[in-house]
């Protein structure tokens, strides 16, 4: 930022704009996150220095090699911090490191990690080079450390936290190493990193903005102190800062190295070249795809803490070289809701759609996403603002994620070069366990359940999806070994990983399959769990070309017992299917309950059993067209049952030796193909029949419904435009609940009020009547005692 | 010292005979029907050479050691039993999930990527052979449900209904407590008696395993069940002939955790790699016997680049969960990278830097590169070799295989030069900087990763690529000396004929020595000493039972350690087997400290977060003779200058814009410190090795030599 330089109060030599200005800056508040930052998510306009150093070294042989040179760097750096890195995530792979530009673009990232990571550090980067770089008491200067973790300067939610190092030649700053990890706990409300009670921003915990937290390649004591003091794992916040300074130093020593063997202007070149040449092949790939309109809607049912209906609307738009993803008519922001999404996240997910289900050939970097557009309303759950909380901003955009790779697999089916095969939606939640408390260690943890990245895999056009294979955001991630957690936490998965019947998305071939878990506390002063999914009753996945959508999901909760009591009196009474446990409720005195997955900390007693199940991914394609042979494949190996074989695939077969009848299959398929006939109608009918004007008025509906100027809060009558978009604020689940139980006993007491003057009234007229007698009766009774 | 050590590879069966003070190597197609028939031919085709008969080196050998792919070959093709697993109920999709990542396990970078491209490998375990045991034991080794009789008798029936011929079993915990899994096998051996014909191999997944992790050591057991039979039948076939030949000791197979047992002492798993693995440790020895300080081992062949790591002052790399295959395990095995670069990988056009990229597809064998002329139509690393002149067309591989450069010209020209606008040659010198480059990388970050400088490094070539490369690849990591070792190209079968016995155990525990909340020290020593004791007496056991005299065994006692709750874990090599004080247990954090440091970067370290141990592994073995190869250590001089021979040819070398004279040499006309200067070919019947612009070949014994940068003061 240009420095305007001090007037005068009286100087009249400058015109009004310069003085407002200058006004302006010396009144600032505060650095709130910087809007031109924010929303570019295109690259820095090349500068003076890369357009030098791209003029002194041309030869792409070279760039090349000193580009990868600079990538092994990367994944050096990448293995330390998966070695020394304290937080959970780090073991399973949710952690990145890279190498920026001067200018704060991320030119390298290292091969494995976390995608989504590749189009959201740069923000903070660029933030530091404009306010820190001229600030008297900040500055850049070598051996600096910077250190970041608030969603709204970039990145996707403050338990990610990420370090930045500048990387100097001859007091010229040439790059920045960065490194970001998952960290979890993070001293929000709730443990584990990602709270989803978090009413306001300040529920969240730690949210640094930009800063300096380290100087001459030391961390400032202070600070570590204070970071350590707010969050619930002082361990983990003090090894994972040092951790992460290591790496970044590491990863600069490699960039010093690469200068000293090809020279400053090769390192800066390539990494501007690299940059250049990204963006221009995502053109030229977006260029191959039919131009053309695809629209997408879809659904998060719940803000985590009540049910209802959130719009993700998208209309995907391809013309020439561009690819513009409209999110307009989507819903609101939510003012004390933590569901929202920095619009900058949003990008940084539809950008690892690109990285890892559509071109995963192409150089992990910012360049990747730079072509594309993306288009949405302010104060919407796509594009929150300043104050809307925005921890559990998942539960947004990993529908908005969906949306797209369903648009954009319509898209690309048809166009002949393909980098990767086109897949049915991909399951996109998080289906774990949160969990915190007192180890029996004696330590204070918060964190995540590897769980978090076995979502199953999409349908494809010649095979079934993977069951249970890898998150959205992440390759090569991992969901663990319970014997090693068991080691650390006073909790057991008694059911780990048990696939789970029938569900599935069905088709011609049928999505991945999720397992089934079931946890219990063993012994803890203190534990508790949470939940932080969606999808309880709209599916998450959707299917492709005719495949059904994922299932719905529960939460099942069995209190009020202690299983391992059953373990040793009855064992073989024991259920491991969360299903049979809350059909036939095994367990005398408990009390059983399923619930939306949103479940907030919750202190639980040990032998309590909590129950999910980890998501499916869609279908492709018709169920009558499946290989009745891979139906039996899925009968016999207990994934499919006998009714989904029967009533919807439509294979009929022997249950003993499970052969095919394919006469009386074809047959079945037949005739469900001509009841498909029978139940369809035009198009105009069903139109008539059901399309609304209005989104219903029992239905908690949050978007736009066929105009997406007209943005509905909840209610028909609650409506909004683009311009006039406001936060919704909900009451609180406990107010709700104690609102409606305060109705429940008025109506309770005014019924047995009006029910004991009803009872009253023929009692008293008896009483009145019977008076003469029950005195003749006690007078009776005296006597006969006084004998 | 007589000794026939032998490496059973997919194509060749290599020998390495040493017959008192003769070395001899020798080769022969393997015989996959008959291991025996291989074996027995490489060796005729060694004691020929020097004279001998066969009845005579059988009977006179002091061991036959074996090195065999032959459990990866039954791996890749799925020769092996149906095997049926028996798991704590609530965990019976935990192997078919394989921990998710299991979809790229062995897969290239490229294809780790590609999310929508997941596939898991075809199972060595079908859902349907997998059953649950209602039974629980904690972390603690606490029973929290008791194993329940009849429902193990129940469903082993049912896996033996399912087709099963053998049973794994793998219950969570067990290496805590393995009281259900013993029950199991009893059980198992009660319905099926060992004595009856119905009796089926039974695998315990805590004797396969002492560490925890329920999927990696399920996966470990069942590739042992799945091995055992075709591992034994082949290596008793192998041993039954060198009883039939006269030779009366016990056959001896070489581990990949670099040592070695008798087949009584040797599970399937443990042979798995041990070919490349043998390679590492005939650095090992070369590297004390020469001197060599410290040691990056490559090998470059035809699809792959194989990298070892052999320094000095007896730090040892293990990969405690490699993957083999498809498939992470948890056996302790010598560290071995493979990067998917070698003289078949494919070079290709890249559109969006407009420049050539190289591998990690190859073209293999079969077609293998353009100039095979056997079907193969893009460029690779060989036929830019050939291109460049290093290669001659008539004489490549022994005549063995005739090349044709106008194939390798065409895909060149096809693949490269038309998109590039460039000549042929010029993208034949693309694609060696690239192919160089790229091995490089995965040098430095192999190195770097574990704390140490290519620059500090001695860097041994061997494999058929090797020699043409390691120039190249030296270069760009700033190392100086390049050491081609002798017998270079059964080099295996000499790391086998240098075998200790030896055998690792170990155990996973939860150890805070250090315990940072309450600033205490680990003070229970009784408790970690009689791990540590259980642990030497089952390696001793292992010795014993091979014949080894008790005064002979040694163990080396290693704990893995980490600061706080880090994945990192630092095996740290005790100097004492047994922790007596604090005293000591100060001293062992100061080494752990050391490494790490060392590692990770001095100051890293984060003793605050307290430190534990949770790996307690002794390393038992008795030390044998080894081969002593002679002088070869690293000459003085700039050695004797040799005739330039009637042989030269233009070539092309990287950095340089016109064609060089290049001299091409026969390595038989060679003696032992013969200088040949830059630029220079050398061809051997098993390999060729290239001294470009800068660098001298000084000639060692045994067709071994050191090539040297003439320019770093060599």
């Amino acid at each position: 930022m240009d420095k305007i330089e001090a007037l005068e109060p009286n100087d009249d030599q400058f015109d009004e704009e310069t003085m407002m200005a200058k006004f302006l800056e010396e009144t600032t508040l505060f650095l709130g996150p910087d809007p031109e930052i924010m929303g570019d998510h295109d690259l820095a306009e090349r500068s003076d220095r890369e357009d030098e150093a791209m003029k002194k070294v041309t030869d792409p042989a070279t760039l090349a090699i000193v580009r990868d040179r600079i990538l092994a760097g990367a994944n050096e750096g990448f293995e330390m911090l998966e070695n020394m890195g304290a937080a959970p995530g780090a073991k399973w792979g949710d952690l990145v490191t890279g190498v920026f530009s001067a200018a704060g673009d991320l030119a390298i990232s290292s091969t494995g990690g976390v995608l989504i990571f590749s189009s959201l550090v740069h923000h903070p980067v660029k933030f530091i080079n404009k306010y820190w770089r001229d600030e008297p008491t900040v500055g850049i200067r070598p051996g600096d450390v910077f250190m970041h973790n608030d969603a709204r300067y970039g990145n996707i939610h403050n338990t990610d936290q990420s370090m930045m190092l500048p990387v100097f030649h001859e007091g010229v700053l040439i790059a920045w190493a960065g490194a970001t990890v998952h960290e979890g706990e993070n001293g929000a409300v709730e443990p584990g990193g990602m709270p989803s009670s978090a009413e306001s921003v300040f529920d969240e915990g730690l949210k640094l903005s930009p800063l300096k937290v380290g100087e001459n390649y030391e961390l400032k004591r202070d600070l570590v102190t204070y970071f350590q003091n707010t969050v619930r794992e002082p361990k983990l916040q003090y090894e994972d800062m040092k951790v992460k300074m290591f790496v970044c130093r590491r990863i600069e020593a490699r960039i010093r190295e690469a200068i000293d063997e090809y020279g400053v202007d090769a390192v800066i070149a390539c990494l501007r070249v690299g940059l250049e040449d990204t963006r221009a092949e995502v053109r030229r790939r977006v260029s191959e795809w039919p131009d053309g309109t695809v629209r997408y809607s879809h659904f998060a049912d719940s803000t985590l803490r009540e049910n209802v209906m959130i719009k993700i609307k998208l209309e995907l738009r391809k013309k020439g070289d561009t690819l513009t993803f409209d999110f307009r008519g989507s819903s609101p922001e939510f003012a004390n809701r933590c569901n929202n999404t920095v619009q900058a996240s949003l990008k940084g997910m539809i950008c690892q759609l690109f990285l890892a289900f559509i071109w995963p050939d192409l150089p992990r970097c910012q360049a990747a996403f730079a072509p594309m557009v993306v288009l949405t309303d302010e104060k919407s759950a796509l594009n929150s603002s300043y104050l809307t909380p925005n921890a559990q901003s998942m539960m947004t955009f990993f529908p908005a994620f969906t949306g797209a790779q369903i648009a954009c697999a319509k898209l690309m089916f048809s166009i002949p070069n393909k980098s990767t095969k086109v897949v049915a939606a991909w399951y996109d939640m998080i289906n774990t366990f949160l969990y915190g408390g007192m180890t029996q260690h004696g330590e204070i943890v918060g964190n995540v359940c590897a769980d978090i990245n076995g979502m199953s895999g999409g349908a494809h056009g010649d095979r079934d999806g993977e069951n249970a294979v890898a998150p959205i955001f992440a390759t090569m991630a991992d969901i663990g070994e319970q014997e090693l957690v068991e080691e650390e936490v006073p909790f057991i998965q008694i059911v780990s990983k048990r696939l789970l019947m029938d569900n599935q998305g069905m088709g011609k071939h049928r999505g991945g399959m999720g397992y089934e878990m079931m946890v219990a506390m063993t012994d803890s002063e203190q534990w508790g769990f949470m939940v932080t999914c969606i999808g309880s009753k709209t599916p998450n996945a959707a299917g492709l070309f005719g495949g059904y959508a994922c299932p719905t999901y529960p939460l099942c909760k069995v209190k009020g017992v202690d299983v391992f009591e059953m373990f040793k009196s009855n064992p073989e009474d024991f259920s491991y299917s969360m299903i049979d446990v809350m059909n036939n409720q095994p367990f005398k005195e408990a009390t059983y309950s399923t619930h939306h997955m949103g479940l907030q900390y919750e202190l639980t007693r040990r032998g309590e059993l909590y129950m999910i199940s980890q998501g499916a991914g869609g279908g492709y394609g018709d169920v009558l067209e499946r290989d009745p042979l891979d139906v039996m494949r899925d009968v016999e190996e207990k994934l499919t049952s006998q009714t989904l074989a029967n009533n919807i695939y439509k294979v009929v077969y022997d249950t003993e030796t499970l052969v095919v009848d394919e006469a009386a299959t074809q047959k079945a398929r037949d005739k469900e193909r001509a009841a498909r006939k029978k139940r369809g109608m035009p198009f105009k009918q069903f139109c008539k029949q059901w399309s609304t004007k209005k989104p219903p008025a029992n239905i908690p509906f949050y978007g736009s419904w066929d105009d997406s100027k007209l943005i509905y809060g909840g209610s028909p009558e609650e409506t909004m435009t683009p311009d006039t978009m406001r936060s919704i604020t909900m009451p609180h689940p406990k107010d709700v609940r104690i609102e409606a139980l305060e109705a429940e006993l008025e109506a309770a007491q005014k019924k047995l009020a009006r029910s004991a003057k009803a009872k009253a009234a023929p009692k008293a007229k008896a009483k009145a009547k019977a008076a003469p007698k029950a005195k003749a009766k006690a007078v009776r009774k005296g006597r006969k005692k006084s004998r | 010292m007589k000794r026939v050590s032998v490496d059973i590879g997919g194509t060749f069966t290599d020998c390495f005979l040493v017959w008192d003070g003769q070395y001899v190597e020798a080769k022969a197609l393997t015989t996959h029907h008959n291991l025996a028939l291989g074996f027995n031919q490489a060796l005729k085709n060694a004691y020929e050479k020097i004279d001998l008969d066969l009845e005579t080196v059988m009977a006179e050998a002091d061991s036959v050691r074996y090195a065999t792919t032959l459990g990866t070959n039954a791996l890749i093709e799925r020769k092996g039993p149906r095997v049926g697993l028996l798991v704590t109920a609530g965990f019976e999709s935990t192997l078919p999930l394989s921990r998710g990542r299991g979809y790229a396990d062995g897969l290239s970078e490229r294809m780790q990527a590609d999310l929508p491209m997941a596939k898991r490998p075809d199972p060595l375990v079908p859902i349907p052979l997998i059953a649950g045991l209602r039974e629980r034991i904690d972390t603690n080794g606490n029973v929290l449900m008791k194993l329940i009789q009849d429902d193990v008798r129940r469903q082993v029936r049912k896996l033996v209904d399912q087709g099963a011929q053998a049973f794994v079993v793998c219950l969570v915990n067990a290496v805590s407590n393995p009281s259900h899994e013993l029950l199991v096998e009893e059980i198992i051996r009660e319905e099926y008696p060992s004595h009856m014909l119905g009796s089926m191999p039974i695998i315990l997944s805590h004797l396969v395993s002492g560490r925890k992790g329920e999927y990696v050591r399920s996966s470990s057991s069942i590739m042992d069940a799945f091995l055992h039979q075709v591992m034994y039948h082949g290596l008793s076939s192998l041993e039954l002939n060198l009883r039939e030949t006269g030779h009366k000791r016990p056959m001896l197979v070489i581990h990949n955790s670099g040592g070695m047992a008798q087949l009584n002492s040797t599970d399937a798993l443990q042979t798995i790699h041990s070919g490349p693995v043998a390679g590492i440790h005939a650095s090992e020895h070369l590297a004390e016997e020469a001197d060599l300080g410290n040691v990056i081992c490559t090998d470059m062949g035809g699809t792959s680049f194989d990298i070892g790591l052999v320094v000095s002052g007896g730090v040892k790399f293990y990969d405690f969960n490699p993957v083999i295959e498809r498939w992470m395990v948890c056996v302790p095995m010598v560290h071995l990278l493979t990067l998917g670069a070698g003289g078949g990988s494919i070079a290709w056009y890249d559109r969006m830097h407009h420049t050539v990229q190289t591998g990690p597809e190859s073209a293999g064998s079969d077609p293998g590169p353009a100039c095979y002329d056997k079907g193969g139509m893009q460029p690779t690393v060989s036929d830019a070799d050939l291109l460049l002149g290093y290669l001659d067309p008539d004489n490549y591989a022994g005549g063995a295989i005739k090349l044709n450069p106008r194939r390798s010209k065409f895909a060149m020209d096809e693949a490269l030069c038309e998109p590039l606008d460039i000549s042929v040659t010029e993208a034949a010198l693309l694609t060696r900087q690239k192919v160089d480059n790229n091995m490089a990388n995965g040098i430095f970050q192999e190195l770097r990763t574990r704390g140490y400088e290519p620059r500090q490094f001695t860097m041994l070539a061997y494999g058929g690529n090797g020699g043409l490369h390691c120039c190249g690849i030296a270069e760009v990591l700033g190392i100086d000396k390049v050491f081609v070792p002798p017998f270079s190209s059964v080099f295996s079968a000499v790391g086998a004929g240098n075998m200790h016995q030896l055998h690792i155990h170990e155990k996973s525990l939860y150890l805070t020595i250090y315990d940072s909340n309450t600033s205490k020290l680990f003070d229970d020593f009784d408790h970690l000493n009689q791990i540590i004791a259980d642990l030497e007496e089952a390696g001793k056991n292992d010795l014993l039972r091979q014949g080894m005299k008790a005064g002979q065994i040694k163990h080396r006692l290693e704990m893995d350690m980490r600061y706080g709750n880090q994945l990192a874990q630092t095996a740290v090599v005790s100097e004492v087997n047994r922790i007596e004080s604090r005293k000591e247990l100060l001293r062992l954090i100061g080494v752990f400290a050391r490494d790490y440091g060392k590692r990770f970067g001095e100051g890293s370290q984060a003793p605050e977060a307290g430190i534990r141990v949770n790996t307690v592994r002794v390393a038992s073995y008795v030390e044998l003779d080894t081969v002593n190869f002679g002088h070869m250590r690293k000459p003085e001089g700039a050695g004797n200058p040799v005739k330039k021979p009637k042989d030269i040819r233009k070539c092309w070398f990287v950095g340089h814009k016109e064609a060089l004279d290049t001299a091409f040499y026969q390595a038989e006309d060679l003696k032992p410190n013969d200088a040949i200067e830059a630029p220079a070919v050398v061809v051997s019947p098993s390999t060729t090795f290239l001294v470009q612009p800068g660098w001298r070949l000084i000639m060692n014994e045994q067709n071994a030599g050191w090539l040297l940068r003439v320019d770093q003061g060599n």
